[in-house]
């Protein structure tokens, strides 16, 4: 009889410290965004949807009780620099969790990091499609769209629209050459009739597009396929339209308020074509309910960048869910092949390489829309992730690493 | 009182060996790995130096040979697979002090002004090189390095991180450094010293002092390569930061802040800036503008740098291993 009280006494103990270590630890997330310099409101935005997450977790008790504790980072949009505040973070903080959306050399130095180190990296803005392909790496996942996702996206777009010319434009570096590549390779595929009549490469931060806008009109393309961003996607299309472009744009990046707020002219923008893996106006009772909430938090829209941050830590935090643990191998081994429901569709995560299979969503830009007072997208219309899909032999990924 | 300095001096060389080698027990891992940087960054400055302090060269381009050394290593790696450690190092500092010689032989017929601005434009070039080519280089999006072990014969050590990357580095990167001591000392790099002082005697002696020239400008492009091979061992990655001006600027801090008059100067100059560098990243983000604000103080006021000031306060030699003249400042 004692004996029995005494171990059941002793396994009361146990129990209550195991209780009260789950329930009273943190797992710390860093957040690796430019928080100075040029691209400072980008990594602003990406850090504002994780914060996001973060509350909505903490708010719910968090993940399998622990609370997440953010730490924003300023990678300076540099790996050095990054990886060096990174490793601080791991050695001296136990921080296995880190996150970023803004330089894909910043994601291809933290992938090689958190493999050496036992950490993972998730990102939810990094595009370039060797990152889960050539570089694909056991510890880092991509909870986001890649080039090519995007690039098929607006191929199946303008192959439904059925336009027989298009000019492709883009800067001049790996990313717009991956996104150039990626769409004529699809549209090719879709629809073998539509003719690429020109394409132009142009220097990162051209202030004066006239030769190429006449170059656009002088091909006579219908369409205009660009993954320019900032002031190049923002510069283009606003002289576009007074140099005489009538043909649209089918762009990477004009789900975002800021850029049509930038090109001050609504006529210039209107049915233009937008393609992410998240929007405002993705219909469903799930986005609702998240954008209310985030507007009453905030006092302001998730638009793009926070949506997305948003959703792949809410996906992140599924896989910490399923794994029971904060384990940094358990963690991996949960979230692949995990599904997630969230406001922009089923997302899962693909083993062999880890890039997230997602629908896309393509919108125009229109006039009036229930948020803001100038244009901005309309209903989104969604392409079915099998249709935007790299088969994992052909990503590059010679497994996991 | 000759003798009694000798014994003194030796005395602290082996207290400083010994505590280089008792590193790894005394700091955390990532102290450590900030001093395996320091130690990275200390190679780079002392080949800065040898342009800036022995030849009065000022040059705003250090980080192509840095970067290319960097880049040079990383290619290696992943283009042919199966290269040994020592194989790719020695790759990496062979294209370097090929590059060295090309550039070398294209710039040293001008000095001053228009030297300065060309390396800023090689820097530019060798910038634009990696940028572009991105079959070979990953572009901006750099290339990551699987660093193969170190076959020493009956062990293969795996030196990407921790103590065995510290002793690596301390082994390699030390024997480095004391081989441009030695190089100084020499009367190879003594004449390129009096190139400096007054280069139309040393012609008229009979020197060849464009050769002289570039055989330091060579040297120092190399030593400046095998450092940034190293850079990329510690990262286990490289971008194209390691070729940027912001790359080249680091380094002239370093020197300027360390002293370019003392051999030692920019060792010190590196270990601070890292440090330094370190701390004040944690407290702000506009940690550039302090570091901007010391180099101007730094340049104003302290002309000799810390290695320079350290001197004068403990009142020892009064002549620096440069004859305590502000090289590259005339």
């Amino acid at each position: 009889m004692r004996k029995g009280l005494l171990l059941g006494l002793a396994l009361l103990l146990m129990l209550s410290v195991a209780s009260a270590a789950w329930a009273g630890g943190t797992i710390k997330l860093a957040v690796m965004e430019p928080l100075s310099g040029t691209f400072k409101d980008i990594g602003d935005r990406y850090l504002e949807g994780v914060k996001y997450a973060a509350e909505v977790l903490n708010a719910k008790g968090g993940i399998n009780g622990m609370k997440v504790e953010v730490i924003a980072v300023d990678s300076e949009l540099k790996p050095a620099i990054a990886t060096r505040k990174a490793t601080k973070l791991i050695m001296k903080d136990g921080v296995k969790y880190f996150c970023g959306g803004t330089g894909s050399s910043v994601g291809g130095a933290m992938s090689v990091l958190a493999k050496n180190q036992g950490a993972l990296f998730y990102t939810y803005g990094m595009a370039a499609a060797s990152l889960t392909g050539a570089k694909c790496s056991s510890n880092f996942f991509r909870a986001c769209a890649n080039t090519d996702n995007q690039s098929y996206a607006l191929a199946v777009w303008v192959a439904q629209q059925g336009f027989k010319k298009v000019f492709c434009l883009a800067q001049d570096y790996s990313f717009g050459k991956e996104a150039v590549a990626a769409f004529t390779k699809k549209l090719a595929e879709l629809n073998p009739e539509a003719k690429v009549v020109g394409t132009a490469l142009h220097p990162i931060g051209t202030k004066d597009f006239a030769p190429y806008v006449s170059q656009i009109i002088s091909s006579g393309a219908e369409v205009v396929f660009t993954s320019n961003w900032g002031s190049d996607l923002t510069l283009l299309i606003k002289q576009a339209k007074p140099l005489g472009l009538k043909a649209k744009f089918a762009c990477y990046y004009l789900n975002d308020e800021n850029a049509i707020t930038a090109i001050a002219n609504d006529d210039a923008v209107l049915g233009s074509q937008a393609v992410e893996e998240y929007m405002l106006t993705i219909p469903g009772k799930a986005n609702e309910e998240f954008i209310a909430g985030f507007k009453k938090a905030k006092g302001y829209y998730p638009t793009w960048l926070r949506g997305k941050a948003y959703l792949a830590t809410m996906f992140w935090a599924e896989a910490v869910k399923k794994a029971g643990s904060a384990k940094v191998s358990d963690v991996i081994k949960a979230w692949e092949g995990l599904s997630y429901d969230g406001p922009a569709g089923t997302w899962t995560m693909r083993a062999c390489d880890h890039q997230v299979l997602m629908p896309m969503w393509t919108a125009t830009v229109v006039a009036k829309n229930p948020f803001f007072k100038h244009a901005y997208v309309g209903p989104a219309t969604m392409v079915p992730s099998a249709k935007v899909q790299v088969p994992c032999k052909d990503t590059g990924c010679k497994g996991l690493k | 009182m000759a003798s009694q300095n000798a014994v003194l001096h030796r005395v602290g060389l082996a207290l400083a060996l010994a505590l280089l080698l008792v590193m790894p027990w005394l700091l955390g891992s990532y102290q450590l790995r900030l001093f395996t940087e320091a130690v990275i960054f200390s190679l780079y400055a002392v080949s800065y130096n040898m342009l800036l302090g022995y030849a009065g060269l000022l040059s705003f381009g250090h980080a192509m040979f840095f970067g290319w050394g960097a880049f040079s290593f990383a290619v290696a790696l992943n283009h042919f697979p199966g290269i040994p450690l020592f194989g790719a190092v020695a790759l990496a500092m062979a294209s370097t002090t090929v590059m060295g010689l090309v550039v070398g032989v294209l710039l040293l017929r001008v000095k001053g002004t228009p030297f300065a601005l060309l390396t800023l434009a090689f820097n530019a070039l060798v910038f634009a090189i990696g940028i572009k080519w991105h079959s070979v280089t990953g572009g901006d999006d750099g290339l990551s390095i699987a660093c193969p072990p170190l076959n020493l014969g009956f062990t293969a050590l795996n030196v990407s991180h921790g103590a065995n990357l510290y002793f690596f580095t301390l082994v390699i990167v030390g024997a480095a450094i004391a081989f441009a001591w030695y190089f100084t000392r020499t009367a190879m790099g003594q004449s390129v010293l009096l190139i400096r002082e007054n280069e139309e005697r040393m012609r008229f002696l009979g020197y060849n002092t464009n050769v002289s020239r570039l055989i330091l400008f060579v040297l120092s492009g190399a030593l400046a390569g095998l450092a940034g091979s190293f850079y990329a061992i510690l990262n286990s990655f490289v971008s194209l930061d390691a070729v940027s001006i912001e790359m080249t600027t680091k380094v002239l801090l370093m020197t300027f802040i360390g002293g370019t008059g003392q051999f030692l100067g920019p060792v010190v100059g590196a270990f601070f800036f890292t440090y330094v560098q370190n701390y004040l990243s944690d407290l702000t983000d506009n940690w550039p503008l302090i570091m901007g604000a010391l180099f101007i103080g730094m340049v104003l006021w302290v002309p000799g740098g810390l290695a320079g000031l350290a001197a004068k306060l403990s009142g020892g030699r009064k002549q620096g291993d440069q004859d305590g003249t502000l090289a590259g400042m005339e």
